[in-house]
């Protein structure tokens, strides 16, 4: 791989950092992008400490194409990393930057397989073919009112045949991700008033009023698969499972366990080592069968039965990646930093290592700390942070972008993300005992305009992980 | 009670802005203008279909963007040591001085007047679908608003909630929120006329109409 890469992240706060940290290890240059908005935060300051004035530039949005590949250009980058969001699954985006008069490298999948993968509803025709279960419900986006008022009677009525206590529809914006755009409905009374609503939500938000229709199943576990492929697409290798079903009630992750379920350790319904096995044989097969280039996450429902069914796939690296890095060692060497593997491979590097070179160890949860009141739905607090600070351990990493060493305001134009904390133990005992002292020690400090306190999900997350990965 | 001579007075002293004109994205720029002084006029025409004067190109990705005058006045001044470099987003490229018209002076004026309804929190914003209808069909003016009603639309965090008008009964005579701009806390989204304030509102656009003298 030649040093003379240099890698433009195309993001913002913590994974930028994350990517900026990969670039060094491998010593690769970069470049960091940021708002107006954005000038105090964290990964402004990383890139202009490891990489000088030369190394940020400010863009009027990280959502603009034209600006990110003129600051490629003007900065003399060789590859893009789109981190997560924004661009990460746009295979428009990931198509222009190779095929571009200057082409740069793309980290991340290739554009035919975000476009094939990307695509939930192409995704469940290709799962259902290759013999993998997916949720039932629509394998296309909804137009038409009438047909999705037929779809969503023909799944109550399922429901009621299956004897569910209780019956719900989900209604997903076909081009929405990261939980928004999602609504349910208990009664089909209220189904056109709520099909409406999120049509038009969906039409702004994401220029597309397509409406998946699926069934809500109650009381799942909400499990991923992490795959890494090699640039050619023909050799693969995962990094085991995650568990993510603690959530917010607008169904964005909070807490994230690796590995997805402890049969070891907790006793379960169903034989969960063997549903890990095959949610882990289902994902390699699809992996395997559109030559997946990169890293991608498999996401499923796993039912109180035990039954797995395939929700969709990420075609990017995920937010929680660091736990299964955590829990993961490559020839008894670990941590694994899986964006550094992803951008290792994206450069042309073969894996160097198969999957019986790779060995799990322990366990490893993953607190989303957020400035949010989850009193009432979670909802965001936007003011300034005062203070931040945690008791440095040998078995925690903090990620974060919020400086601790002076107030930060948080934007509003993005989530009040604060930090991603990842805490390592050996059995769940310890790591549940972990995850609760480093919460403990955690001082969060601020106040909005109107000079009210901080609020924070910390004591939902110490609430929480006092259960995780029962099920 | 506002004192719409003292306000006029005030703004006869001053009778102008400085507009700064900044790069909306990153590029190479090139300055048209060539010295300070230059007089330049902002988008007119019956539909505003003429552009304004070109200040600059910001050239990226071989796509050249005139940055145009955006209103009416001279160049103050402009950044003529960044012709030929490359800009991020956001950096000054010249100051236009730009006399007020009559309209802007009785908007300016009209903003003590009017109840003006303020964002609560920093986000966009939008009219609920309804308003937004009747707007379009019937401009800003048709819309009556009393206290509690469904109005807005706010933004923020990939979250939209609605947000009822809070305030006395009238009409809507001011819209100061573009659609998917961000508008800080504080700052007005509407500005709503009480019917008992409209004798006042007459007062100002005529005061204005008949006392403030357009520069050229």
């Amino acid at each position: 791989m030649s040093a003379a890469h240099k890698v433009l992240v195309a993001n913002r706060g913590e994974i930028a950092i994350r990517i900026i940290n990969a670039c060094r290890k491998l010593g690769l240059g970069f470049v960091a992008v940021h708002t107006r908005e954005d000038m105090h935060s964290g990964h402004v300051r990383h890139a202009r400490t490891h990489g000088g004035d030369g190394a940020v530039y400010r863009v009027s949005s990280y959502h603009d194409a034209n600006e990110l590949m003129a600051v490629a250009d003007a900065s003399g980058a060789t590859a893009i990393h789109p981190g997560y969001g924004f661009f990460a699954e746009d295979f428009r985006f990931a198509r222009r930057v190779v095929k571009r008069d200057r082409p740069l490298i793309w980290i991340g999948p290739s554009w035919g397989v975000i476009r094939e993968l990307g695509d939930k509803i192409n995704t469940k025709r290709l799962a259902r073919r290759l013999g993998v279960p997916t949720v039932p419900g629509s394998d296309r986006p909804i137009y038409d009112e009438m047909e999705a008022e037929e779809l969503a009677q023909s799944l109550f009525a399922f429901q009621a045949d299956q004897g569910f206590e209780r019956h719900l529809v989900l209604l997903k914006a076909s081009a929405g991700g990261g939980g928004m755009g999602i609504e349910e409905v208990e009664r089909m009374d209220t189904f056109r008033s709520t099909y409406r609503r999120l049509r038009n939500y969906a039409k702004r938000q994401f220029q597309d009023s397509g409406v998946l229709i699926e069934q809500r199943i109650f009381d799942f576990n909400h499990l991923e698969v992490q795959i890494l492929g090699n640039r050619r697409g023909d050799a693969h290798v995962h990094f085991g499972t995650r568990n993510c079903t603690i959530q917010s009630t607008g169904r964005q992750k909070r807490v994230e366990v690796a590995p997805g379920f402890a049969p070891g350790e907790l006793t379960y319904g169903f034989d969960a080592g063997k549903v890990l096995d095959d949610i882990v044989e289902y994902s390699l097969r699809i992996a395997k069968e559109v030559g997946y280039n990169s890293v991608g996450t498999w996401e499923w429902i796993v039912t109180p039965k035990g039954d797995p069914f395939l929700m969709e796939v990420n075609t990017r690296i995920q937010v929680e990646n660091g736990i299964s890095g955590a829990i993961s060692k490559i020839n008894d060497e670990g941590p694994v930093d899986l964006i550094k593997e992803q951008v290792r491979c994206a450069l042309g590097e073969e894996l160097g290592y198969s999957q019986d070179d790779v060995s799990f160890d322990g366990l490893s949860i993953e607190y989303r700390i957020i400035a949010e009141d989850p009193s009432n739905r979670f909802t965001p607090w936007v003011g300034r942070i005062d203070r931040f600070a945690w008791e440095e351990q040998p078995w925690l990493s903090v990620l974060t972008h919020v400086p601790t060493d002076e107030p930060y305001d948080i934007p509003t134009e993005f989530d009040p993300n604060l930090a991603l904390a990842i805490v390592k133990g050996k059995d769940l005992a310890e790591v549940k005992a972990r995850g609760v002292a480093f919460l403990d020690s955690l001082v969060l400090a601020g106040e909005d305009r109107a000079g009210q306190s901080l609020k924070s999900n910390v004591a939902f997350l110490r609430e929480k992980t006092a259960n995780i990965l029962e099920f | 009670m506002i004192n719409v001579k003292e306000l006029l007075e005030e703004l006869k002293a001053s009778p102008y802005e400085l507009i700064d004109i900044v790069a909306p994205h990153t590029g190479v720029v090139e300055f048209a203008v060539k010295e300070p002084g230059l007089k330049v006029t902002g988008a007119h025409g019956a539909y505003r279909e003429k552009p304004g004067t070109l200040i600059a190109t910001l050239e990226r990705e071989r796509n050249k963007k005139p940055i145009r005058a955006t209103l009416t006045g001279v160049v103050e001044c402009f950044e003529a040591g960044l012709a030929g470099r490359f800009v991020e987003a956001g950096t000054k490229l010249a100051t236009i001085r730009h006399y007020l018209t009559s309209k802007e002076v009785v908007d300016l004026i009209l903003k003590k007047a009017l109840f003006l309804f303020p964002a609560p929190e920093r986000a966009k914003y939008y009219f609920i679908p309804e308003i937004d209808k009747k707007m379009r069909a019937s401009g800003k003016n048709a819309v009556e608003v009393r206290d509690g009603m469904e109005l807005l639309i706010m933004s923020r965090m990939k979250r939209e909630t609605s947000l009822p008008y809070k305030g006395p009964d009238g009409k809507i005579y001011a819209v100061y929120f573009k659609l998917g701009e961000n508008v800080d806390s504080g700052h007005p989204l509407i500005g709503v006329c009480p019917g008992d304030q409209l004798p006042l509102v007459q007062d100002v656009v005529n005061r204005v109409r008949s006392e403030w003298e357009e520069h050229e």
